[in-house]
């Protein structure tokens, strides 16, 4: 189904029904990562005892950490008479048992649709221990209510609501709210901040939490993660940065409107273009120049592009993940001169939509972007037109091992292969690993003689593509290579 | 026995034994609590009735459209994680939702299963039936899934087989598999009458062919001069499970998760079936001649046997020549745990500690009569009762599934994953091979030399437990 169009970019919405192989998950798993981000904090799964295996089962399988979740085991019981009591146990164990530095309790479809009254059955804990003290938030996370990404927005929100303490004692900090990206992306910002001498409070930070060392002795909760003290300090900073629209907006106009910090929703700071527009508000709020150290990141990403051009020019690529890393992903593909014909999301948002026909509109693209749509559906869009490549998680293996295109992985989850929670996609630096991982994914399916490729028919692709500029070159130099 | 970390939940204390130190039971085992609501918060484990009834026996059915009737997540994490492989792979590369909204909640789910049904039919034409399973939603609001099913069956022609495994239906994935069997068995099984002699065929049953088990053992059957019909769910077809009441004898692998439908074909079709283990030297043996013997062909067994052992005796006694007297704490979901402790002692190890997450009365009875005095014999481990026992045991290896593997490297103690193999297959007298080299890869890797000489603590860390950032567990 057609929403928007242009003379060239198209925004749809799949029409089918049934969802095959869809590239999202639930809520639940988003509170339980940012969570992850508070040093000493857990989570209580309040439902079926899946919903909490399922999630750190999938979040372990992309970071390869130890990753713990409570669950309040509901069973039949519960779904008749309510998982009051299962929930007050739980709390009780967890404090008991962990002393954890506060509680999340999130939401399942079961305890949603059966109507459990969350705040109630916490404020009744807190009554009967009222020398327990941590804090316990409670964040909605009803499976049938967005995707994985909404849980950790709405958990950002409540962050946001119950976690910061009003205050009047400017710190001389900003805040950063990554979203929902990599370890390694939140260790990239933090090297930028650092390198700018500019301090920040991150929202939240599981780079360190969720990609841990190996230690003498295993600390009983993992180093690293923002602290409540960071958090309810973050009120006195002079600015915000929320650097994913759909992962910390509605938080950002919390801590716009209730705490005055001047709140900025940027896309996501993948490639030159958005980077630069990040780290001039940087610069702009906190009066600290751009560094050396990063000038030259800056112009060595540049330099690489430059190099770059003659393999990568007008290859058509389709992406998919979340709607934020897509909007930096697709500006990023497009400074590189690629052509990003499929562009797939599970999150249904006229935002976005707006987003990425102005995008569209802006760099001339050609792209269909798809929204609410399923990974079965790209396939059939690339079997119909073939890209030369993929862009996406691990889940889109199915696609690129079918149709033999390299699949670039970015994104969650990457389960396939090796530390790439630790990689960055960020920044220039983060710029730089793309360009890299592109080209290298080119470069791996050709015969290469020192640095020349030996493939006849992609040489004579280039003598047709040069200069026409139309991105329409492939399916001629197919076409002429069919004739000869 | 309470552990050190239970002191604030006693609950926790009748799920622990020590062999040697305990009553004995009726049953022969000692008095263990298992199959029991998991104490609310405890960190475990544990999955829902969903994961074991589409994980588990489901799942590996390898033509069917594998339709799950709930919001989007039940479907995204059962898609693709398990390896339980078939000669073809539509059932790992595919996953289909009904991907309920609020609105469905709202208004039900019924016409959206429906639609879906019929869609995902269409989409894929050679799929040769759709298995739909339940999730916590739809069934708290009602929908009549297995009614749709039927006027789906007529719409599409093909079976529409509906499976109530709403997560939160039991205690653990435990009740899954048993759904899973009832409603294949009742579906399914003897829907078609098939032609032919089938007076030396059998049935695999509780197997999942997870990293191609099957192959390790198929071929030995076949030298018997046995055929395996169905195998009960690894690389299955829907056909396949359709004629599995033809088989002459049912020979159950895994007892915890598939004796269900063995003793209603036993009731229904008079099927006998017999108990075996497909993993281990001794074991692959004894469910060969269990087998043979049940078709009078026990002179071929022998030669079968021989021939094998003889092939990997060698390997294996290379290994255990480096792995004997390892102490190993074994943790699976439930039979492996009383499987494996004979395959470790022909590898010359000692199991010290066994759990599963969810066994019944009838496996701790079975871990009780295969480990030795002393042993550890547990039920529904959580995170930090599996810390505990890594400290306090300080076993030479762990065996378990994929979220326990990290904690156990994080207090450097080697790991397998007995669930879904390092390698594999682990199965059959080849597959001894690879779990012995998987284990001697594991224990005997230079970087745990390195740790223990190069590890240092967490920097800016005092080594005080009792810091609040650093809380103390037990």
């Amino acid at each position: 189904m057609t929403v928007t169009t242009t003379p060239k970019a198209t925004v749809t919405r799949q029409e089918r029904v049934v969802a095959i192989n869809p590239t999202r998950t639930c809520a639940p798993i988003g509170a339980m990562l940012a969570t992850y981000g508070v040093h000493g904090a857990l989570t209580i799964n309040h439902g079926s005892q899946g919903c909490a295996t399922y999630p750190r089962h999938q979040i372990t399988r992309h970071t390869r950490e130890p990753c713990e979740v409570a669950t309040t085991s509901l069973s039949e019981n519960a779904a008749v008479y309510g998982g009051k009591e299962n929930l007050l146990i739980a709390l009780k164990n967890v404090y008991e048992r962990f002393h954890p530095t506060m509680i999340t309790v999130c939401t399942t479809c079961l305890s949603e649709t059966i109507g459990d009254d969350i705040p109630a059955i916490i404020g009744e804990f807190q009554e009967n221990f009222p020398e327990i003290s941590i804090p316990i938030v409670d964040v909605n996370t009803p499976s049938y209510v967005g995707t994985h990404i909404t849980g950790f927005d709405n958990f950002l929100e409540v962050l946001a609501k119950s976690l910061v303490r009003r205050g009047r004692k400017p710190n001389n900090k900003i805040n950063i709210v990554p979203g929902w990206v990599n370890p390694g992306d939140i260790r990239e910002l933090k090297a930028m901040m650092h390198e700018m001498e500019v301090a920040a409070i991150f929202l939240t930070d599981y780079s360190e939490t969720l990609d841990g060392g190996f230690y003498s002795e295993k600390p009983h909760f993992p180093k690293g993660g923002t602290t409540l003290e960071e958090i309810e300090d973050s009120s006195n900073s002079m600015a915000l940065f929320a650097l994913q629209k759909h992962v910390g907006g509605k938080a950002a106009s919390i801590y716009d409107r209730r705490y005055g910090v001047p709140s900025h929703v940027l896309p996501m700071p993948i490639g030159l273009e958005n980077t630069d527009q990040f780290l001039s508000k940087v610069t702009e709020v906190t009066g600290k120049e751009v560094p050396e150290s990063i000038e030259m990141d800056r112009a060595r990403l540049l330099d690489a592009m430059v190099d770059a051009h003659m393999y990568v020019t007008d290859m058509k690529v389709a992406l998919f993940g979340d709607p934020d890393i897509l909007e930096g992903l697709v500006r990023f593909t497009a400074e590189l001169g690629l052509r990003p014909r499929y562009v797939v999301t599970a999150t249904d948002s006229k935002q976005w939509a707006d987003d990425m026909m102005k995008l569209a509109e802006e760099l001339d693209l050609d792209t269909e972007f798809m929204m609410k749509t399923d990974l079965h559906e790209l396939h059939k869009r690339v079997k119909a037109e073939p890209v030369d490549f993929l862009i996406g998680h691990s889940k889109g293996k199915f696609i690129a091992t079918d149709e033999n295109i390299p699949l670039i992985r970015v994104g969650f989850p990457i389960e396939d292969r090796f530390g790439y929670h630790r990689k960055a996609i960020v920044g220039y630096r983060g710029a730089m690993y793309l360009v890299e991982e592109i080209v290298n994914a080119f470069l791996s399916q050709k015969t290469v003689v020192s640095n020349t490729i030996m493939d006849m028919r992609d040489l004579e692709g280039c003598t047709l593509t040069n200069g026409s500029g139309n991105g329409h070159g492939h399916e001629k130099m197919s076409e002429m290579v069919k004739e000869a | 026995m309470l552990l050190k970390c239970n002191k604030t939940i006693p609950e926790r204390a009748k799920h622990f034994v020590v062999k040697g130190s305990c009553t004995p039971t009726p049953g022969g085992g000692c008095p263990v609590a298992s199959n029991v609501q998991t104490t609310p918060g405890d960190m475990t484990e544990r999955g829902c009735t969903y994961a074991g009834c589409r994980g588990v026996v489901g799942g590996p059915v390898k033509d069917v459209i594998q339709l799950t009737h709930g919001p989007i997540g039940c479907s995204f994490y059962s898609w693709g994680y398990r390896p339980h492989l078939a000669d073809s792979d539509f059932h790992i590369k595919y996953s289909f939702t009904t991907d309920l909204e609020e609105s469905n909640i709202v208004f039900g789910g019924e016409q959206k299963l429906l639609q879906s049904i019929i869609e995902a039919a269409e989409e894929f034409p050679e799929a040769k039936g759709v298995f739909v399973y339940n999730t916590c939603a739809p069934a708290l609001i009602g929908d009549d899934g297995k009614d749709i099913a039927k006027i789906a069956q007529e719409k599409i022609g093909k079976p529409v087989v509906f499976f109530r495994c709403e997560g939160f239906a039991g205690v653990s994935q435990s009740l899954g598999h048993h759904v899973g069997n009832e409603t294949i068995f009742k579906e399914l099984v003897g829907s078609v009458e098939p032609e032919g002699d089938f007076s030396r065929s059998i049935n695999i049953v509780g197997d999942y062919n997870i990293k191609h088990d099957i192959r390790t053992f198929e071929p030995l059957f076949e030298a018997l001069g046995v055929r395996i019909i169905t195998r009960f769910t690894g690389n299955v077809s829907v056909d396949e499970i359709k004629i599995m009441h033809k088989a002459a004898l049912n020979v159950i692998h895994c007892a915890r998760s598939a004796t269900y439908i063995a003793d209603m074909m036993k009731d229904k079709y008079g099927t006998p079936y017999i108990h075996v283990t497909l993993w281990g030297i001794k074991h692959m043996s004894d469910a060969l001649r269990a087998t043979a013997q049940f078709f009078g062909l026990e002179d071929r067994a022998e030669q079968v046997i021989e021939a094998q052992v003889a092939k990997i005796m060698p390997q294996i006694n290379h290994y255990r020549s480096r792995l004997a007297g390892k102490k190993v704490f074994i943790y699976q979901g439930g039979p492996r745990a009383w499987h494996w402790p004979q395959l470790l002692r022909e590898l010359g190890m000692d199991v010290i500690a066994a759990a599963t997450t969810f066994g019944h009365e009838e496996d701790y009875d079975k871990i009780y009569e295969n480990v030795g005095d002393g042993t550890l014999i547990f039920d529904n481990p959580n995170a930090l009762e599996i810390e505990e026992v890594l400290t306090t045991y300080q076993p030479d290896l762990f065996i378990s599934g994929n979220k326990e593997r990290y904690i156990a490297y994080k207090m450097g103690t080697p790991f397998v994953n007995g669930h879904t193999y390092d390698t594999g297959p682990y199965a059959g007298f080849s597959g001894m091979v690879n779990f012995a080299r998987d284990i001697d890869r594991a224990i005997n890797a230079p970087v745990w030399k390195l740790v223990q000489k190069k590890a240092r603590p967490v920097p800016g860390w005092n080594g005080n437990r009792n810091e609040t950032s650093m809380a103390e567990a037990f």
